[in-house]
């Protein structure tokens, strides 16, 4: 479904990421591991167009999608939810996630139908609808987050860094509500630091360190990983 | 009594107009943070394009102001295509140089094509008529309903519609409006269309009890930069608060201090708020 060969993003004489090869299949659910600065998230804005790779190609279904612009890679049916969540913070809840079903303007029943799929999978949503986003906690942020992304029904959902900050028990439940995304019929790509629990519900993973691709695998081949396990789990 | 009911009729006519150029300013500030200096330029276009249709060619005043704000709205868009978009990732001195490139620009054009000299717009309202005990003209009763219906119909096109409500995403959250699949050049430009004809319309409704020049949008750009700063960069009430308050202010001021000065009251208006509140009235990010 998702090829990245040989993806650099360079910034002048740095490289953000370099020679990056990642393959997604259908219905997958993907990890990227890999500490903060580690060109997790230079992948997804490549991927989503809010950033130009310097070299490499990346593909879609089989179609070339490297320096499209972003809206075009929406309406292919890639949506990124970002790690600081790129809410519009004085719109309220539910004017954030009908905007989230934007490519779908034309089909108002579809918008929403999508938002009560949101509001079921997040009933917290639905009781604050009308509260401006910004004035949600994180946790309720990070929802609305993947609400948006989830509303325009997309092949293939990024979601970068989703547990990050948040309490334990909304991160455990973050990780069920993934799951069940991608058991609905989305493909995911989750970049996480939290490597015990993203390889729990993962189906493979990619290790990332310093901008380049270590140590990929499935996720039970890189739940027993030395390596993966030291730097990320702390066994 | 009367005197004050007149000016604060008179307060409301010239809030009015101060609203709908602050309006279109804030409008692009919001979205793409360019102080556009060359504001005031295209609602100086704004009223020689309506003067020209009607005298030119006769074409009544309504129709005239409909082909401005078309004509003005899209030289908008070609500011945008032609000069700021190119300018999208350079540091933010170059746009505020852009803008007064293009401020220059336009009114030497101006000059150019229509002459230096102060033209008079007639239109079919110029009868006296009483409301109230108080005495107006037509034109300005028509001022203030004109303005009051866009304002009304802009905020429900904001607010109201999936393209009016991809403005305020944008001014939010550039990014994220991205990330949801919105075309932000094509905002950008739209913005830019309904920015210039905002211009057009308050410039065709106010020429009639103004005079038209090409130094015409000079002062009445300098206001409306007041009034976006004291009502908050990029707010879309604080304009139309703020375009009142200077309205009333500069009205009541005239009255019962001294015309002479009404034209710094906007500017000692703007000190007084700004140390009471230094963000502005609506200081919050977007609309």
């Amino acid at each position: 479904m998702l090829e990245l060969s040989n993806v650099s993003v360079k910034y002048g004489a740095f490289a953000a990421i370099e020679n990056i090869d990642i393959h997604v299949g259908k219905g997958e659910l993907v990890v990227l591991l890999g500490s903060n600065g580690a060109g997790k998230s230079t992948t997804f804005n490549a991927i989503s167009g809010l950033q130009k790779p310097s070299e490499g190609t990346i593909a879609f279904e089989g179609s070339p999608i490297h320096g499209v612009v972003p809206d075009k890679i929406v309406q292919a049916g890639i949506v990124q939810c970002a790690e600081d969540r790129k809410l519009f913070p004085q719109m309220t809840v539910k004017e954030n996630l009908i905007m989230g079903g934007y490519v779908h303007r034309r089909k108002r029943k579809q918008v929403h139908q999508s938002l009560e799929e949101v509001f079921e999978l997040f009933p917290i949503l639905h009781d604050k609808k009308d509260d401006p986003a910004g004035s949600l906690s994180g946790g309720q942020q990070q929802m609305l987050a993947i609400g948006r992304a989830i509303m325009s029904k997309p092949k293939l959902v990024l979601l970068d860094e989703p547990s990050i900050g948040l309490a334990p028990l909304i991160v455990e439940q973050m990780f069920d509500v993934i799951q069940k995304i991608n058991k609905d019929g989305t493909t995911v790509l989750l970049a996480e630091q939290n490597a015990y629990a993203a390889l729990k519900i993962a189906d493979r993973g990619y290790v990332y360190e310093s901008g380049s691709i270590v140590v990929k695998g499935t996720a039970d081949e890189l739940l027993s990983n030395d390596t993966v396990r030291k730097a990320y789990i702390g066994a | 009594m009367d005197i004050l009911t007149q000016q604060l009729f008179n307060g409301l006519t010239i809030g009015s107009v101060y609203s709908l150029v602050a309006l279109g300013l804030t409008l692009v500030y919001g979205i793409l943070h360019i102080p556009n200096f060359a504001h005031g330029a295209l609602y100086m276009l704004g009223a020689y394009v309506t003067l020209t249709m009607m005298l030119l060619w006769g074409i009544h005043y309504w129709i005239a102001m409909a082909v401005s704000v078309l004509v003005v709205g899209l030289l908008g868009v070609l500011m945008d295509r032609l000069v700021f978009h190119p300018l999208r990732h350079a540091p933010p001195i170059h746009d505020k140089i852009a803008a007064i490139g293009m401020l220059l620009f336009l009114e030497a054009f101006a000059q150019l094509i229509w002459g230096a000299d102060y033209r008079t717009m007639e239109t079919p309202y110029g009868q006296v008529i009483d409301i109230f005990g108080m005495t107006a003209t037509t034109q300005r009763v028509l001022i203030n309903i004109g303005a009051i219906a866009v304002m009304i119909l802009l905020y429900l096109f904001l607010k109201k519609t999936y393209t009016g409500s991809t403005i305020i995403a944008m001014a939010q959250n550039r990014e994220g409006a991205q990330l949801v699949g919105i075309n932000t050049n094509r905002v950008a430009m739209l913005t830019f269309m309904i920015s210039g004809g905002l211009a057009a319309i308050a410039a065709s409704l106010s020429a009639p009890i103004n005079l038209v020049f090409p130094g015409m949008g000079h002062l009445v750009i300098l206001k409306a930069f007041v009034i976006i700063i004291l009502g908050g960069m990029g707010s879309v009430p604080g304009a139309i608060l703020g375009g009142y308050i200077l309205g009333f202010t500069e009205s009541l001021g005239a009255t019962y201090i001294s015309n002479d000065y009404k034209d710094i009251i906007a500017f000692l208006l703007l000190v007084v708020i700004l140390s009471i509140k230094p963000k502005g009235l609506f200081s919050r990010e977007g609309f």
